[in-house]
């Protein structure tokens, strides 16, 4: 039993990793139905952009991570302006994958030229020392990890429902050319979703890197499995992917235990296969009638 | 017959045409992983390399000619070792190649060099079967040497370390599932077999895993009492890490690999205590290995005054003594004749691990015997001699066995 609670602890501190990131992906789906491939890389530079913050500059990590902010918005704008508004402007269907994801792989290479290839340690902003909870243990890291996807969570689908910008964000998603019409500067709220996605994405770096070691190649594994979370717990949920984070972390560790390690990733990829099947949406998402 | 004979003539004119335009120096290639997660072992052998080929240039060179090192990052990944090994041999026409520092890097690319007959020198990598792949009979001359310390002698001291020396019962592997880990791994269970016991739990992890936890518990349900490790530096951190927060601490023996500098950071006391093979330790304890440490730090001034991986180093250090040694006694730079030199070293080389006489012959190309490493400890973030009589006995040069026990 308490395999099992330490089992699932541990599942659901890897699935808040994936789920922070998956965010990002979320936040602009919702305006321009376009995704970031490069979100693994925003959040490689936001959590190296912390590292020199934290590391070199003496900055108190909590006071780092609204510049590592700031930093991750522009940086969104600009992936933006460069790869994606192009590709929007000629109603190209697939021009913006491509362009994101070369985006990432100049930004990883850039990384790797400033901070090098290897693998560095994130000093932790809370003690190392493991916490017993109810019999198992638990990294009070990983508890910061938790507060902060649920709190991104709160903050997104608070910002979505309730503020007027949010509102634009919803009917741009929802008719692009109607959403202009009514006097929304969509271009800029493309724009602006970007910004937030990779806000969302260096601010989860920064909360993950002292748990994950910090590294240019670090996003490439993360953003993939975050990327698989988004797909089962549905691209407009942002329950969704607190709940698909949960699935996937827990069904890693559990089938690392039970059945084999050299298995743990297969139940996650089947039952992302299994969503698309059934219900391609996500499990919490909406389907989206497209009427053409 | 007659045929391959002119097809030798053209090679061998070719051969002359290229030696004709770079006659002024000796073009050495060095292959390995200059960034990633093995660049700690990648980087500190190059500088090995760099330091030896300096000091051989301001005495003159070899043949009255300078050494050029021809350096290239192949990123621990196959398939760049294989574009790596033909740029090398094709575009670059060098004499020699050394490096290698991953064992699936050394398998794609070694054939290469093998057709062109033209010398490779691993010293880093450590699977077994590096030197093995162009054995006789099939292929009467083999091109591969080596002056590390293989798997098959590696798994067999951390048994013994772990059953005999330590007395534990129950152990588990842990590997990692790159070609490295797995061959690791089966050395390993063959070793342990041997002294009739059976690992408790073998488990694997994929490189860039964040969580060890499944792999951790079922080694610790299974009542292991030791961890044993075939892995690189990043994920054996990730070990270390999982295993302080799951409040278990059992000892860590593994590959030299424990011993790289970016193991022993990230994992930062838990990494504490872990032991490991290592052929060399950076300890002055002999004037030879003093004036390399010394000149190593002068040169590259790493931080804290750690060589990175130290091993790696002074194993890029003395293979580039062993190859020159070997071009003059060849008095040329065919590849034939320095891989007959190599087999048949008339003079002694002084090496900072060990003093090389005759290290190779026709059927062995291995450098390093079982007798020569020692093991090392994690401690205050260094690693150093673990058994306080190596310590002492660490001046007296351990020199090549020469009859190895036959092995498979």
């Amino acid at each position: 039993m308490e395999i099992l609670l330490q089992l699932i602890y541990s599942g659901i501190a890897l699935g808040m990793i994936y789920a922070v990131i998956a965010f990002g992906y979320q936040l602009t789906f919702a305006t321009s139905d376009t995704l970031n491939f490069g979100q693994g890389e925003a959040l490689m530079l936001g959590a190296l952009v912390g590292l020199t913050l934290v590391d070199s500059l003496g900055v108190n990590y909590w006071l780092a991570i609204p510049v590592v902010g700031a930093f991750g918005m522009l940086q969104g704008a600009l992936v933006e302006r460069i790869g994606v508004r192009p590709a929007i402007k000629i109603k190209s269907e697939f021009g913006w994958i491509m362009s994101t994801i070369a985006l990432g792989i100049i930004f990883k290479n850039v990384a790797e030229n400033i901070w090098g290839r290897d693998d560095l340690k994130f000093p932790s902003p809370l003690p190392e020392a493991p916490m017993k909870i109810l019999g198992a243990n638990v990294l009070p890291m990983e508890l910061l990890v938790i507060a902060g996807a649920l709190v991104m969570m709160l903050a997104v689908e608070f910002f979505n429902r309730k503020t007027i910008y949010g509102k634009a964000v919803v009917a741009t998603f929802n008719d692009r050319d109607a959403a202009k019409l009514m006097g929304i500067n969509t271009g800029l709220v493309i724009t602006f979703s970007y910004a937030l996605s990779s806000l969302t994405a260096s601010f989860a770096g920064v909360l993950i890197a002292p748990l994950t070691l910090t590294g240019a190649t670090m996003g490439a594994v993360l953003g993939l499995k975050a990327f698989a979370v988004a797909i089962i717990g549905g691209l407009t949920s942002g329950m969704g992917i607190i709940v698909g984070g949960i699935i996937l972390g827990v069904a890693e560790t559990t089938t690392g235990f039970y059945i084999s390690t050299g298995y743990k990733d297969v139940p996650g990829l089947v039952l992302l296969l299994l969503v698309l099947a059934v219900k391609p949406a996500g499990l919490f998402g909406k389907p989206a009638i497209k009427k053409v | 017959m007659i045929r391959t004979l002119k097809l030798t003539a053209i090679a061998s004119m070719m051969f002359a045409a290229g030696l004709a335009t770079a006659a002024d120096t000796i073009k050495i290639g060095v292959t390995g992983p200059y960034t990633g997660g093995s660049s700690s072992m990648g980087v500190s052998m190059r500088d090995g390399v760099r330091l030896a080929a300096q000091e051989i240039n301001k005495a003159g060179g070899v043949l009255g000619k300078q050494i050029q090192l021809v350096e290239r990052d192949d990123e621990a990944k196959n398939e760049r070792g294989v574009q790596i090994a033909q740029e090398l041999i094709n575009k670059e026409q060098v004499v020699a190649t050394m490096g290698f520092i991953n064992t699936g890097v050394a398998l794609a690319s070694q054939r290469f060099y093998q057709e062109a007959k033209i010398p490779v020198f691993n010293n880093v990598a450590t699977g077994s079967i590096v030197t093995q792949q162009f054995k006789a009979p099939e292929f009467p001359d083999n091109y591969i040497f080596r002056n590390a310390a293989h798997d098959s002698i590696q798994a067999p001291m951390i048994v013994e370390e772990a059953i005999t020396r330590r007395g534990f019962k129950k152990v588990a592997i842990l590997a990692d599932s790159t070609n490295y880990g797995q061959l690791g791994r089966d050395d390993l269970e063959k070793a342990l077999a041997a002294k009739g016991v059976k690992a408790v739990a073998v488990e694997k992890f994929n490189v860039k895993d964040v969580d060890m936890t499944a792999q951790l518990l079922k080694a610790k349900e299974a009542g292991a009492e030791v961890i044993l490790t075939y892995a690189i530096g990043p994920e054996l951190a990730q070990i270390a890490n999982g295993m302080t927060k799951l409040g278990w601490k059992v000892p860590m023996i593994g590959s030299w690999t424990l011993s790289m500098a970016n193991f022993i950071d990230n994992a930062g006391p838990g990494g504490e205590g872990a032991r490991m093979p290592q052929t060399f330790i950076q300890e002055p304890n002999t004037m030879k290995r003093k004036a390399f440490i010394d000149s190593y730090l002068k040169t590259f001034k790493p931080k804290n005054n750690r060589i990175d991986s130290p091993v790696s180093a002074a194993q890029g250090y003395d293979s580039v003594y062993l190859l020159t040694a070997a071009i003059k006694q060849a008095g040329t730079t065919e590849g034939p004749k320095v891989r007959e030199a190599l087999e048949n070293l008339q003079t002694k080389v002084e090496g900072v691990v060990t003093t090389y006489d005759k290290p190779f012959t026709h059927d062995d190309h291995e450098a390093i015997t079982a007798n020569i490493p020692v093991f090392g400890e994690v401690k205050g973030s260094r690693v150093v001699y673990a058994y306080e009589e190596d310590r002492k006995k660490g001046s007296d040069i351990r020199t090549k066995v020469a009859k190895q026990p036959a092995k498979k």
